[in-house]
């Protein structure tokens, strides 16, 4: 699903992590998705089977809301605008929701292709 | 070839060899090895039968069966819900450690239990009590399993069951005659919108009452009582040993009451009529009466005997039809019973095969049955109620619901002595006492040609 990342390498060791965090703050604000109103959620690339499969699993309202999120970004993609100060996305407002749901698949696949590949011995 | 003088000359001879030795070994001996040893482990109940043998069977009952489910739908989604995610481990773990164990497992649902069932070698028992101790108590109910899995296989057995006009009948007769509890249906019809009813939280807060330690037995068959009165009582003590009290409670037990209708719904998929009469309960229920099951297998319909209609009663008399179905069944539950004459098949012979099923009935009222009949049907009776004890798929599950309902497990050695002192008297009694009481009447199909039960001369 990703590139390769130092993310978790950085996570591990709360002295680098301290140092890193105000830069990735820095650098998250300035992609800026938030002032489209996006999570960073909403960014995942929807072409594999194991995002379509999780989008299917949200809950009916988080996943109206993720439409609503995304219609609504385009239209200020169209109009070369940004959404109002009060109605962008608050960083503690950007959290996972579509995440969590593709790890577990990703480790639902794993599991399947580890128990098809086990060998027995008795 | 043998010649026809040798088997005229020898015949009778064995047949009386037979009898003797039958009258000789009497019930005791038939009924060891059968019989289950009770006993209770960490608060939950435990039927057991010690059976040398490299194999075994434990199966767990629970009474959440649609009498007891709060919701339409319930019974049949905790049913699928069985051996799927738990909290320890994923539904493929499962079935994967299961096949590599080389074991069998299955859920099932009758009226009124839930039955998780598993089959195993001898050594396995550890694995597979874990395994049923860990679905009753730990199982995810996950959204997405709901969704994907269980709905559809949900919304498959519904369309089974409105392929099949019998079973349809069935439970119409059923809903017609106990209306709520024993009168919901096994499964909801295809029109049922159970959807709006369920939903994964519902269902994990309704298992936590379906399996909860007072709602549930465990009966096995095969394993020594030692060792599963000491596995059960090291992964069943974690079970709650009462569900928290919400919404989704199971519908409380009162006891069943017979109603009586009819009930006409047209059908393109086939034809059957369901005569209903208020029958005999499980032994060891409030209404158990032997004539009942005499009396079925004295109507019959189905043979047991290749090439032959038998001496059963509807048999005999439905010869004629070449595209009819007719058999007599006595369905028992634990506080009443369901005495059922069944006719499927073509609209036209269904319909005069169900004119001639009341006349037998009121025959043998009148009395105008032979003796011989009679002693036929008592044996087969008997031979029925002991061997559905006997085998796996029917005896754990009458012996657990026993349990749970009443304490007591299932006696087949009274059983088969009440079967035995049934009398011509009882039996004609019993078919008069089916005609004086109101029937329950279903017709499933072309319901131009059906029958209502007031042409059929019942009283409905």
């Amino acid at each position: 699903m990703s590139a390769p990342s130092l993310a978790s390498y950085i996570a591990k060791r709360p002295m680098l992590k301290r140092w890193m965090m105000p830069i990735a703050n820095w650098y998250t604000d300035a992609a800026g998705y938030r002032k489209l109103g996006l999570r960073a959620d909403d960014l995942i690339p929807e072409e594999s089977e194991t995002v379509q499969k999780a989008l299917k699993r949200l809950p009916p309202k988080e996943a109206y809301d993720r439409v609503f999120r995304i219609r609504r970004a385009f239209q200020c993609s169209i109009s070369h605008s940004l959404l109002p100060a009060a109605e962008q996305v608050k960083p503690e407002e950007d959290v996972e929701y579509l995440s969590p749901i593709i790890r577990a698949i990703e480790k639902e696949a794993a599991e399947r292709a580890d128990l098809d590949n086990l060998v027995v011995k008795r | 070839m043998l010649s026809r003088s040798t088997i005229s000359r020898n015949a009778p001879r064995a047949l009386q060899k037979q009898c003797s030795a039958v009258n000789g070994r009497g019930m005791a001996s038939a009924a060891t090895g059968l019989q289950y040893d009770v006993s209770e482990s960490a608060g939950v109940k435990i039927a057991n039968r010690e059976i040398a043998g490299p194999t075994g069977t434990l199966a767990l009952v629970a009474k959440a069966g649609p009498r007891y489910q709060p919701f339409p739908g319930f019974s049949d989604a905790l049913e699928q819900f069985a051996f799927k995610t738990t909290l320890k481990r994923s539904a493929l773990r499962i079935t994967r450690e299961v096949e590599l164990l080389g074991g069998e497992i299955a859920s099932s649902h009758s009226r009124e239990n839930v039955v998780l069932k598993a089959k195993f070698l001898e050594r396995d028992l550890p694995y597979f009590a874990e395994l049923l101790a860990e679905v009753a108590s730990q199982s995810k109910f996950a959204a997405h399993e709901l969704n994907e899995v269980v709905i559809k296989l949900l919304k498959y057995k519904q369309q089974a069951l409105s392929a099949n006009p019998e079973c349809q009948a069935v439970d119409a007769a059923h809903a017609v005659a106990f209306h709520r509890g024993l009168g919901e249906a096994i499964t909801p019809s295809t029109s049922v919108p159970f959807e709006k009813y369920l939903s994964a939280e519902a269902l994990a807060e309704f298992a936590q009452q379906a399996y909860a330690k007072p709602n549930i037995a465990l009966v096995g068959s095969g394993p020594k009582n030692a060792d599963l009165s000491k596995w059960v009582g090291e992964f069943f003590k974690d079970l709650p040993s009462a569900g928290s009290s919400s919404q989704y409670k199971l519908q409380p037990n009162t006891a069943s009451k017979y109603h009586g209708g009819e009930q006409r719904i047209a059908s393109k998929t086939g034809n059957a009529v369901v005569i209903a009469f208020p029958g005999s309960s499980a032994f060891g229920g409030s209404s158990y009466k032997p004539e009942a099951s005499v009396l079925a297998t004295l109507l019959g319909g189905q043979s047991t005997i290749k090439w032959t209609p038998g001496f059963s009663l509807l048999s005999k008399a439905t010869q004629g039809f070449s595209q009819l179905r007719a058999s007599a069944k006595n369905h028992a539950y634990s506080d009443a019973g369901l005495f059922t004459i069944t006719l499927s098949g073509k609209a036209d012979q269904v319909a005069t095969g169900s004119k001639t099923a009341v006349d037998i009935l009121k025959k043998i009222a009148a009395g105008e049955v032979a003796s011989e009949d009679i002693k036929k049907a008592t044996a087969a009776a008997k031979f029925q109620a002991l061997e559905s004890a006997q085998s796996l798929s029917t005896g754990l599950e009458a012996t657990g619901s026993a349990l749970v309902s009443g304490g007591k497990p299932y006696q087949i050695g009274e059983v088969a002595q009440s079967i035995d002192s049934v009398t011509e008297a009882q039996v004609k009694d019993a078919a008069k006492s089916l005609l004086s009481s109101k029937a329950s009447v279903a017709a499933v199909g072309d319901l131009f040609q059906l029958p209502y039960g007031e042409d059929l001369g019942l009283t409905v």
